[in-house]
């Protein structure tokens, strides 16, 4: 039975994750250009903090292996792929409620099957040749990668949940372009995946931390660069799931009827 | 009355071309009308209902402030950027800021982002009418209301950092920044039609790489490029323009840059990236011509 | 049968003519298998499709021609050609003494062209704003615009909805109002690429009906695409068949049948509940003394098969019918398939 389900859901990834990359090798190019974002940031942070010294607890090795890292797993810190807006928008939503198979399961199946060769050509090369971007990214202890491969598991449990909040949202306000803008918006502001929550001003990285969107970056990139209590950051990423996970069930279950009307 | 119904038909058509035999001055007039039926479509579009205009607005607000605010951030912490103090900061993202809000208002429904129309089959629509394509490109996007959320914090930024530093803007000060901003939007938007026009080729993935580029350029954009190694600098201004999009016209313009000639070279690159991406544009078209498109969706055009 | 449009007009000027048009596409080819995924990308298999092979044709103005075919025969191809979307390999293309391609932007200010799958409504703007819109950018003088515009809103009936949001339209509003705006600028010739898809068939009827007046007062060339062949007969005086990029057939609906089948069905009520066994005449089915046979009229005449029927059984009622138009393509579909 589990394994029937795996494998419809191993199959729907496959089909996305082919997708995805059928068009032309093209696609490579996109990588290339992650790269080069990569590249560019490093250099940036290597000029924002030259003779800076340790800010707040972060010195320039830190931060850089900080943000090698968000860059790495961005697409799990963002935790987008899964097409539940377009699916929404044009009303194809519907067709999943013909399948044999959870209807948010078959988003998350869509979503690893998306995120299976980025992490393939990007995320994995990346990693190996982080030697070349001057940063060392090996684990103070295995200790420490372990909890932050569990901190991560925790930041796409609280991303998944708002992706199905805003999901719902989508019904709720019938708009779908601006809601994912500001979605993207307010997780890069607030996620501390592009600028480390520690450098905002007047005292708003504290505020900010303690946001759910927190749990989805800063919380396992601080855990990785020990600039964070694991204990306190993983409680508090375990009781953003608790929270959000059944407040985006009960919203789904609202909406089901308009979900399946809406759109095209 | 058959045989006179065709003549009154055909006398019609007569009309209209003549009409739109695109002398000069009936380019510029059609130009014109067409800017005017489409900020008409925008403005009923946006007046449907309070709440979808309040909506709309605050969050493109929003989402333009968000899009400077890290750097905003960084310059407050740190007490500017590298060289640059806070109030110069300001004025390069009020720059920042106004480029974007002029693309957004000028090239809406997917013609900034051209991938989406040409991979979704889109351009059929633009090749029935009877214009030349880039009469329709440059006028279809036109959204002079709801676009001009991105616009207005731009400038008042701008207005901001500008009073603190005490600049005095001359009448030839202003027509350069003029002149510069309208020179960051058009290398921005060659950008991403080089980019964009890839669809022609590969549908499906260019809409990727062509939103990847381009939010790679709007994610650097704000960001200060001093102290940047040579090759890196020469990247952020050849193949990956960002430094043309802000940062460098925004040095010339506070005259940061030594060079007399410095508030021209952003107007030169724009030549040179329209020229690129016209040319490439133009193959994408003759091969479109040839294969066609075997793909449509309709999001993103009419809707 | 009704009144066929296309003698409307007759003149003789030819506003459509292709002369040996090739159109050849290449599909990528790929596996499924997740092992090939870096030969698929890399060197994929390219599989070569005739869209269109030497299709040389002419259509005369306030011609109404029929365009049909299997799927995948070139139909689309074709409109696509002729609406100055897609240039072909080879051969030539001249409408309404034009090059398509060449001369686009003259070209497209007369024609009009609906495709059923697509609409050119702005999606969340009311019809009305669509409408000005097209009165803009087709630089339309207002005085002319005007007329067009309420004789298009009385004939499709645009009244009651014109005013609402695109979006909110049902298929068939939605295709009457894509109708009214592709005739706006008074085109001499309609391309309408499966107009009727998805319409039920009130506003089926009501379209075609206007398709119909559209060319027996204004002298519309009218060149259509459906998978509807009643649709097609009951519209167009011509026929254009095509298959895998070839013109299979092309003439009236009635040599079509002559040509290819003139099959009947035959009911015949007799005394008996045992069906009368006839050369040339195949039994369907026998419900008591009613007997249902398929004949083709080419092969056996009906006296002749009154006469088998008389030898073996008295004849009570007799009754045939023609089969209908879609069984005979479908049966011509059948044969080129084989």
């Amino acid at each position: 039975m589990i394994s029937a389900t795996l494998n419809k859901h191993y199959k729907t990834a496959l089909m996305e994750a082919t997708g995805h990359i059928g068009d032309s090798p093209l696609f490579l190019l996109d990588y290339m250009l992650r790269i080069l974002r990569v590249i560019i940031l490093m250099s940036l942070w290597q000029m924002i903090l030259a003779n800076k010294g340790s800010v707040d607890g972060l010195t320039l090795e830190t931060v850089l292996v900080y943000t090698f890292l968000a860059e790495v797993f961005r697409q799990q810190m963002e935790c987008r792929g899964s097409g539940m807006e377009t699916a929404i928008w044009d009303g194809s939503i519907a067709n999943r409620f013909l399948r044999p198979a959870g209807v948010f399961s078959q988003f998350v199946a869509q979503m690893f099957g998306r995120w299976f060769f980025e992490f393939l050509f990007f995320s994995i090369p990346l990693l190996l040749l982080s030697p070349l971007f001057g940063v060392s990214i090996l684990p103070s202890s295995p200790v420490a990668l372990g909890l932050f491969v569990m901190s991560l598991a925790l930041a796409i449990a609280v991303g998944l949940a708002i992706e199905l909040i805003f999901g719902a949202m989508v019904v709720l306000t019938s708009t779908v372009y601006i809601l994912y803008q500001i979605r993207d918006a307010v997780t890069t502001l607030l996620s501390g995946a592009l600028l480390p929550l520690a450098f905002y001003p007047w005292g708003l990285g504290e505020v900010f931390g303690w946001l759910p969107f927190a749990s989805m970056a800063s919380a396992p990139l601080r855990i990785y660069t020990e600039t964070g209590d694991p204990g306190h950051l993983i409680l508090l990423q375990v009781i953003w799931a608790a929270v959000l996970w059944p407040i985006a069930h009960v919203l789904w279950r609202i909406n089901r009827e308009k979900l399946v009307s809406h759109g095209g | 009355m058959k045989n006179s119904s065709l003549t009154a038909v055909d006398a019609q058509f007569k009309h209209n071309l003549d009409l739109m035999n695109f002398e000069p001055l009936n380019k510029f007039n059609h130009l014109l009308r067409l800017w005017r039926v489409q900020g008409y479509l925008d403005l009923m579009w946006m007046t449907q209902d309070w709440k979808l205009f309040l909506t709309y607005y605050a969050s493109d607000l929003f989402l333009n402030i968000a899009a400077v605010t890290g750097v905003l951030f960084l310059a407050e912490r740190f007490d500017g950027i590298g060289v640059w103090t806070k109030p110069q900061v300001t004025f390069m993202l009020g720059y920042a800021m106004l480029v974007r809000g002029i693309m957004e208002t000028l090239f809406g429904y997917n013609i900034f982002s051209i991938s989406r129309r040409l991979g979704r089959g889109q351009l059929d629509h633009t090749l029935v009418q009877p214009h030349p394509v880039w009469m329709a490109l440059l006028t279809e996007g036109f959204m002079p209301f709801s676009g001009s959320a991105s616009i207005i914090p731009g400038l008042l930024l701008l207005l901001w950092s500008g009073t603190v530093l005490a600049l005095d803007p001359t009448i030839s000060w202003l027509f350069l920044a003029l002149l510069n901003v309208a020179a960051s939007a058009t290398i921005l938007l060659s950008f991403s039609f080089i980019w964009g026009s890839l669809a022609f080729w590969a549908p499906r993935a260019t809409e990727e790489i062509s939103s990847s580029a381009s939010g790679l350029l709007r994610t650097l954009m704000p960001f200060p490029l001093d102290g940047l190694s040579f090759a890196m600098l020469s990247g952020l201004m050849t193949f990956l323009p960002v430094g043309f999009l802000a940062w460098y016209p925004a040095r010339a313009l506070l005259g940061l840059e030594s060079d007399a000639w410095s508030e021209l070279l952003t107007p030169t690159v724009a030549a040179i990236f329209s020229i690129i991406a016209v040319w490439i544009f133009k193959q994408g078209l003759k091969a479109y011509g040839r294969t066609g498109s075997q793909r449509y969706l309709s999001f993103g055009h009419r809707r | 049968m009704e009144e066929q449009a296309h003698s409307a007009i007759s003149h003789s000027d030819i506003v459509v003519d292709l002369s040996g048009v090739c159109k050849t596409f290449h599909q990528k080819q790929r596996s499924e298998r997740i092992r090939d995924i870096f030969s698929n990308l890399v060197r994929p298999q390219v599989r070569q499709v005739d869209a269109l092979k030497d299709v040389t044709l002419q259509i005369h103005r306030g011609e109404v021609v029929a365009y049909a075919g299997p799927n995948g025969a070139g139909k689309s191809t074709t409109i696509k050609i002729l609406s100055s979307l897609l240039t072909p390999d080879s051969g030539t293309v001249r409408v309404l003494g034009m090059d398509p391609k060449l001369e686009r932007i003259r070209y497209v200010n007369r024609i009009g062209v609906v495709f059923g799958q697509r609409t050119e409504l702005w999606w969340d703007q009311p019809v009305a704003a669509t409408f000005e819109w097209k009165r803009v950018v087709w630089n339309i003088p207002r005085d002319r615009f005007e007329k067009s515009l309420e004789f298009v809103k009385e004939v499709l009936g645009l009244h009651d909805y014109f005013n609402s949001l695109a979006r909110e339209l049902s298929l068939g509003q939605r295709m009457r109002a894509d109708m009214g705006l592709a005739l706006l600028h008074e085109p001499e010739i309609l391309f309408l690429d499966e107009p009727t898809i998805g319409v039920d068939v009130l506003a089926k009827r009501n379209m075609l009906d206007f398709v119909k007046e559209l060319n027996r007062t204004r002298g519309v060339t009218i060149v259509l695409t459906s998978h509807d062949m009643s649709e097609l007969e009951q519209l167009a005086g011509r026929m254009i068949m095509v298959d895998r990029g070839s013109i299979a057939f092309d003439g009236d609906f009635a040599t079509l049948r002559r040509q290819f089948t003139d099959r009947r069905h035959l009911y015949l009520e007799t005394d008996a509940s045992t069906a009368p066994v006839l050369s040339s005449a195949e039994l369907v089915r026998s419900d008591g003394n009613r007997h249902e046979f398929t004949f083709d009229a080419g092969v056996i005449g009906i006296s002749e098969i009154l006469e088998q029927v008389s030898a073996q059984t008295q004849v009570i009622d007799v009754e045939t019918h023609r089969v209908s138009i879609d069984d005979v393509i479908a049966d011509l579909y059948k044969q080129w398939n084989h």
